[in-house]
C-alpha cells in the first residue's frame, strides 16, 4: 500500500530523486518567494518593474505599518478568528457526536445517513452561492457573523464526520462492549472512552477546519458586505488604492493573514500527522 | 415607575426631535482613503460652520454604491448624495429623482459670488434640459504625460497639432523608443485615446452624441476618428503587448525610458514619481488639435453632490451644496485628494506643475466630457472598449468591430 523506500529503489532512480527534489520544491516555494520578496519593496520598485532583483529600498516595516493603519486591519483579524474559532468548536463537536452514533449504532437509515453527510462534500460550493445569500437573508442572519458561522458549521460537518465516523469505526469494539457490560451509560462511554480515544484525531480535524476556514474567501464575499464583519482574506483587498493596486502592501497583508494558520499547524504537528495516518494502517 | 417611564418617553420624544430638525443625512460612495479622508474634513467644518445642523453621513463601497443609490433614491432618500457629472447623472435626472438645483448656479447674493461665472466652463457637464442638477467639487485633467529627457534627446518639442503629434511618435520610433505606452488589459484605457480622437476630430458635441446614442457608430465621423487612430496603430506607436498589461503595469517601459508617452489621467503621476521620475523628466501636455477650430474640450471626470427630489432636509441640502461650490472649500478639498477645484477662485497645492498645468487647461476648456464610460451607458460602454480594445490589436476589423457597435447601440439605446 505504501511506495517503497526511496533508499530500495535502483540507484539512478535515486540520484533521479535527488536532482529533481530540490527543483521542484524550488518551483513550489517561487511564488511564496515573490510575495515576502515584494513585501519589503515599495510601490516604486514593482512600478519600475523591478520585481526580481535587490529592492533598491526595504520598507517592510513601513508596509506593515502602512497595513495596519490604513485600513482597519486588526478589526479583520479579530473578525476572522470570530468566524474561525467557533466555526472550529461547533463543526468538531457536532462531528464528534454524529460520528460516534453513526460508528456505534446498528439501525435502519445509518448507511443512508452516511452517505448523506458524504454526498454533501461533493456539492460544488458555488451552486449553493443564491439560495444560501437568500436564506440568511430571510432568516435575518446575512451580513453577520452569525450566518457566517452557522453556514460554515453546516457545511464543514460534512467533511468532518465521515472523518470521525471512520476513526471510531476503526476502535477496538471490545472497548465499547466492557464499558457497556459495567453499567456506563452511552453517554458515558461517549465521553469516557471515544473521545480521550479520538484525541489526535480531533486534532487534526481542528487544523484542518482553522486553515479552511480562515482562508476562506468565497462565503465572506458571498454573505459579508461591510467592515463590521469582514474577515481578513476579504478585507485584504481593501488594501488597494483608489487607483492603484498595492503589490506591495497586498503581498505584506496576505503573509499577516497566513501567520495564524501556519502557526495552529506547527502546534498541533504531532497530533495532525499521526490523526490523518492513524485510521490508514488498519484500513 | 410608570411616572419614570412616561417621563424617559418625553424625555425621548424631545430629544429625538429636536435632533431631527437640523439632521442632514449625506449618503457617499468614497470608501477609499483619500476621499474619505476628504469628507470626514468637509463633514466636520460644515458643522462647525453651522451648529444647528447635525450631519449623519453613511459611507458605502465604492462598486457597491452603483447599485445602491438606484435603491436609497426611491425608498430612503437622504439629503444629499455625490454621484458623477455628464450623462452619468441623465436616469436620475429623466426619473425625477434629482432635484433641480439652477437657483444655486443662478443666485449671485452669497459669500463667493456668481457660481455661474465661477464655474461656468463645468456647467455644460451639469445641465440637463437647460437645468442645473448638482453642484461639482473635484475633478482631474486627462491629457499626454510625457518624457521630457526622451523628448529633448531626441530633438523633439511639445506638439501642439495632429501632425506634430504624428511626426514625434514617427522620430522617436525610429530612434528605438515605443512613443505611447498603453496597458489595455481592462480595456478602460483604450477608451481615454477614444474619446479624445473624438473630442478632437469633431468636437464636444458630437461626441455627446455619440456617447447618448443618438449617431450611428458607422457615421463617416466616426470612420474619420478611427483614420486617425490609424495613423498610430498601424504603423505601431503604441506599446506592443499592450492587451496583456495592466494600465499600471504599462508605466513600467515608461520609468525605464523604453516608452515615452502615455495618455492618461493625472493619477498616473504619483506611482510614476514614487518609481524615481521627477519634474525635470516628466512633462505634461494638452491632447494636440485635430480639426483646426473646434473648440478644445477636455477630459475631466467630475465628482458631484446632488439634492434627491425626496430629501427631507432640503434646507439644510441646500446650504450644504452652497458650502461645497465654495472657492475655499473646494481647495481644501483637493488639497487632500490631491486633485482640482472646479471653481475659478480656488488654487491649488503649490509647486505641483502637473495640477498647474491642468487647472489651466480645465479652467480654459470649452467643456468636459466625463470619459467614456461615465458618458455611455454601461452596456454601450463595456461593448464599446472591447471593440477599441480589439480595433488596437487588429485594426484591420475596424470595420466589423464598428458595424457590431452600431448593432449594440440600436438594443441598448432603444
Amino acid at each position: 500500500m505504501f511506495p517503497t523506500p526511496i533508499h530500495q529503489r535502483p540507484i539512478v532512480n535515486q540520484y533521479v530523486y535527488k536532482i529533481f527534489l530540490p527543483i521542484s520544491l524550488i518551483i513550489w516555494l517561487i511564488p511564496i518567494f515573490g510575495i515576502l520578496m515584494t513585501s519589503i519593496r515599495g510601490l516604486g520598485d514593482i512600478t519600475a518593474g523591478n520585481m526580481w532583483g535587490t529592492p533598491s529600498e526595504f520598507l517592510l516595516f513601513s508596509n506593515l505599518y502602512d497595513v495596519f493603519t490604513n485600513t482597519p486591519m486588526i478589526k479583520y483579524t479579530l473578525n476572522s478568528f470570530k468566524v474561525t474559532i467557533p466555526t472550529m468548536l461547533g463543526a468538531v463537536a457536532l462531528s464528534c457526536m454524529t460520528g460516534f452514533a453513526l460508528a456505534n449504532y446498528k439501525f435502519k437509515t445509518n448507511l443512508i445517513i452516511f452517505f448523506i453527510f458524504i454526498a454533501g462534500n461533493f456539492v460544488p460550493f458555488q451552486i449553493l452561492m443564491i439560495p444560501v445569500r437568500d436564506l440568511t437573508f430571510k432568516i435575518g442572519l446575512y451580513n453577520t457573523i452569525t450566518g457566517l458561522v452557522l453556514f460554515h458549521v453546516a457545511f464543514q460537518t460534512g467533511f468532518c464526520t465521515l472523518f470521525m465516523r471512520n476513526f471510531i469505526k476503526a476502535l477496538p469494539q471490545e472497548l465499547i462492549e466492557a464499558a457497556r457490560m459495567d453499567g456506563a451509560s452511552e453517554f458515558r462511554i461517549f465521553w469516557k472512552i471515544i473521545l480521550p480515544l479520538t484525541r489526535p484525531a480531533i486534532a487534526a480535524l481542528c487544523v484542518l477546519i482553522f486553515t479552511f476556514i480562515w482562508n476562506d474567501y468565497f462565503w465572506a464575499t458571498v454573505l459579508i458586505q461591510g467592515d463590521h464583519a469582514m474577515p481578513i482574506t476579504a478585507g485584504l483587498k481593501s488594501l488597494n488604492g483608489q487607483w492603484i493596486t498595492a503589490y506591495h502592501l497586498l503581498s505584506t497583508g496576505s503573509i499577516v493573514a497566513a501567520i495564524p494558520p501556519v502557526i495552529m499547524f506547527f502546534l498541533m504537528q504531532k497530533h495532525f500527522i499521526a490523526g490523518l495516518t492513524l485510521g490508514a494502517t488498519k484500513g | 415607575m410608570k411616572k419614570v417611564i412616561i417621563s424617559l418617553i418625553m424625555m425621548f420624544g424631545i430629544i429625538s426631535s429636536t435632533s431631527f430638525a437640523g439632521t442632514l443625512v449625506i449618503n457617499t460612495d468614497t470608501s477609499d482613503a483619500a476621499p474619505k479622508e476628504a469628507f470626514e474634513y468637509i463633514i466636520k467644518k460644515f458643522e462647525e460652520e453651522n451648529p444647528d445642523v447635525t450631519v449623519k453621513w453613511n459611507v458605502f463601497d465604492h462598486e457597491g454604491y452603483k447599485q445602491s443609490i438606484r435603491n436609497f433614491l426611491n425608498t430612503d432618500p437622504p439629503d444629499v448624495a455625490n454621484w458623477y457629472a455628464g450623462n452619468r447623472m441623465l436616469p436620475f435626472v429623466r426619473a425625477g429623482l434629482f432635484e433641480d438645483v439652477s437657483d444655486i448656479w443662478k443666485d449671485s447674493g452669497w459669500v463667493d459670488g456668481n457660481l455661474s461665472e465661477n464655474m461656468e466652463h463645468a456647467k455644460k457637464s451639469m445641465t440637463i434640459g437647460g437645468k442645473q442638477w448638482g453642484i461639482p467639487y473635484t475633478y482631474y485633467q486627462w491629457g499626454v504625460y510625457y518624457r521630457k529627457d526622451l523628448f529633448t534627446a531626441n530633438g523633439i518639442s511639445v506638439p501642439k497639432t495632429w501632425d506634430d503629434f504624428v511626426a514625434a511618435c514617427a522620430t522617436l520610433k525610429a530612434a528605438g523608443i515605443t512613443p505611447i505606452t498603453i496597458g489595455s488589459k481592462y480595456l478602460w484605457t483604450t477608451a481615454g485615446v477614444f474619446d479624445y480622437l473624438n473630442l478632437r476630430t469633431n468636437g464636444y458635441e458630437f461626441h455627446m452624441d455619440l456617447t447618448l446614442g443618438k449617431v450611428p457608430y458607422t457615421d463617416p465621423k466616426v470612420q474619420a476618428v478611427f483614420d486617425k487612430w490609424d495613423e498610430l496603430v498601424k504603423p505601431g506607436y503604441f506599446l506592443e503587448n499592450h492587451a496583456a498589461l495592466s494600465w499600471q503595469e504599462a508605466l513600467t517601459p515608461m520609468v525605464n525610458g523604453e516608452a515615452a508617452m502615455y495618455v492618461m489621467g493625472n493619477f498616473a503621476v504619483a506611482p510614476l514619481k514614487e518609481a524615481g521620475l521627477r519634474d525635470s523628466n516628466l512633462g505634461f501636455f494638452q491632447f494636440p488639435e485635430i480639426t483646426p477650430g473646434i473648440p478644445m474640450a477636455e477630459e475631466a471626470p467630475t465628482d458631484t453632490v446632488h439634492i434627491p427630489s425626496k430629501a427631507k432636509n432640503k434646507t439644510d441640502a441646500k446650504r450644504f451644496l452652497i458650502f461645497m461650490s465654495r472657492a475655499d472649500v473646494q481647495e481644501e478639498i483637493n488639497k487632500i485628494l490631491g486633485q482640482l477645484p472646479i471653481n475659478k477662485n480656488s488654487s491649488v497645492k503649490k509647486g505641483d506643475p502637473f495640477l498647474k498645468a491642468g487647472l489651466n487647461m480645465l479652467n480654459n476648456a470649452y467643456a468636459m466630457a466625463q470619459f467614456y464610460d461615465r458618458d455611455a451607458p454601461a452596456q454601450m460602454a463595456s461593448e464599446g472598449m472591447k471593440g477599441f480594445q480589439e480595433y488596437m490589436s487588429n485594426p484591420d476589423r475596424r470595420q466589423k468591430i464598428l458595424e457590431r457597435l452600431e448593432k449594440v447601440r440600436q438594443k441598448v439605446y432603444k
